[in-house]
């Protein structure tokens, strides 16, 4: 499988490895702009991965504060967002197993209609309907395939990057990005051809 | 051309997920205060701060710590105290057997246990201008703890109080050179990733 175009190639933060250094040495305004660069991004991801998205912004939290924690540890030669993300990941694959350990309340579909606002709109009706169904499928994808097709495709790092992020091989990196297109495309498929 | 590119509902599923959610002021304010929060030296009054990793060193050090307040407690009470534990045995040996309470023994290991020692840190470095010492016992802030060097120039030192227990360590060299005890085993915290050095802190 070859590399999909990455509409946005690591997204950079436009962060200077100053503001990093600062960040490292207790700056509490460096850390502010660090947060100010990725807190998007990271609820974007925790939203994807997290079995119960409205603790994205918990997640989140959680992860900026144990990075200002262990900023001191940061060691430059990894880029600074795929620690970031990494941590992130660590934080959502605890909080999924937390959520299926401690949940036994399921939320069918009927639920789910219940909290979405109705909308006039049709054209705004067929793009809320669009976006429930993607999130819907990308929900269906396993854990383990979804983080990885996260990182790739939407955070754009490379298999490269995601392989020492993980210290899973390329391969089953690439088997896993398969996978979870593939699944992906076959639920929306499904509901919207 | 990918087969992702080439399926034009992969693809719109991909636009869809690359959406940002609106940037949230108050969230990234919630997220700094509370990192702001969590980050205070070493010795500020949260007794927190010494609390160390929860792992099988400190469960080593908590089961020789009520060896020994049962010991002490049991010496000091002169009872007739019979248990199978070590210390019991160490005890009866000695001919000073107790009949200490169980929660007594409990309460004086607890504090036992929970009391910091003055640990020694020491580190090579001939051409450091500055060098400080972090660790999860001063939540890794690189300016809490300096080191002072030598007369010689060549090592770099400090005593601080530290938990008894296992604790993630390394030496910050110049504000920014994060370096590990060339002289301790190391191991890679299992959340961060990073890699530290590892410190067991016993009593004397």
């Amino acid at each position: 499988m070859s590399g999909f175009p990455l509409q946005h190639p690591a997204q950079a933060s436009g962060l200077d490895s100053r503001t990093i250094s600062r960040a490292k040495l207790g700056d509490i305004d460096a850390f502010t702009a660090i947060v100010e660069a990725y807190h998007t991004r990271c609820i974007r991801f925790a939203r994807a991965m997290l079995r119960n998205p409205d603790d994205a912004e918990d997640m989140v939290q959680e992860t900026f504060v144990r990075l200002y924690r262990a900023l001191a540890r940061y060691e430059e030669r990894q880029r600074f967002e795929a620690w970031l993300f990494q941590i992130l990941g660590n934080c959502c694959r605890t909080a999924n197993t937390a959520f299926q350990r401690h949940s036994s309340r399921t939320t069918n579909d009927e639920e789910a209609y219940e909290r979405v606002p109705s909308i006039d709109d049709p054209a705004a009706q067929f793009d809320h309907e669009w976006s429930e169904a993607v999130r819907r499928a990308l929900a269906e994808v396993p854990e383990y395939n979804r983080e990885i097709f996260l990182l790739h495709y939407i955070e754009g790092f490379s298999y490269e990057e995601v392989e020492r992020m993980t210290g899973i091989k390329q391969s089953a990196l690439k088997m896993r990005v398969k996978r979870a297109s593939d699944m992906l495309r076959t639920r929306l498929s499904e509901g919207h051809r | 051309m990918s087969d992702a590119e080439r399926d034009p509902v992969l693809r719109r599923a991909l636009d869809e997920l690359r959406k940002l959610p609106p940037a949230d002021v108050g969230a990234m304010r919630r997220v700094v205060n509370a990192a702001a929060a969590a980050r205070v030296t070493p010795f500020d009054s949260d007794p927190g701060i010494l609390t160390p990793r929860r792992g099988r060193s400190v469960r080593v050090w908590m089961v020789v710590g009520i060896a020994a307040a049962s010991a002490f407690v049991g010496f000091a009470l002169r009872g007739a105290w019979t248990s199978r534990s070590h210390a019991a045995s160490t005890t009866a040996a000695s001919g000073a057997p107790s009949t200490a309470p169980s929660i007594v023994r409990t309460a004086a290991s607890t504090e036992l246990d929970a009391a910091p020692v003055q640990q020694p840190f020491v580190f090579n470095n001939s051409r450091a201008h500055k060098v400080f010492v972090v660790g999860d016992f001063n939540r890794w802030d690189p300016t809490a703890t300096p080191m002072t060097r030598s007369s010689d120039g060549e090592l770099w030192s400090t005593v601080i109080p530290v938990v008894p227990g296992r604790h993630m360590y390394a030496f910050m060299v110049d504000d920014s050179l994060f370096t590990l005890d060339p002289n301790a085993p190391k191991t890679r915290d299992p959340d961060l990733g990073a890699e530290g050095s590892i410190i067991i802190v016993g009593r004397p």
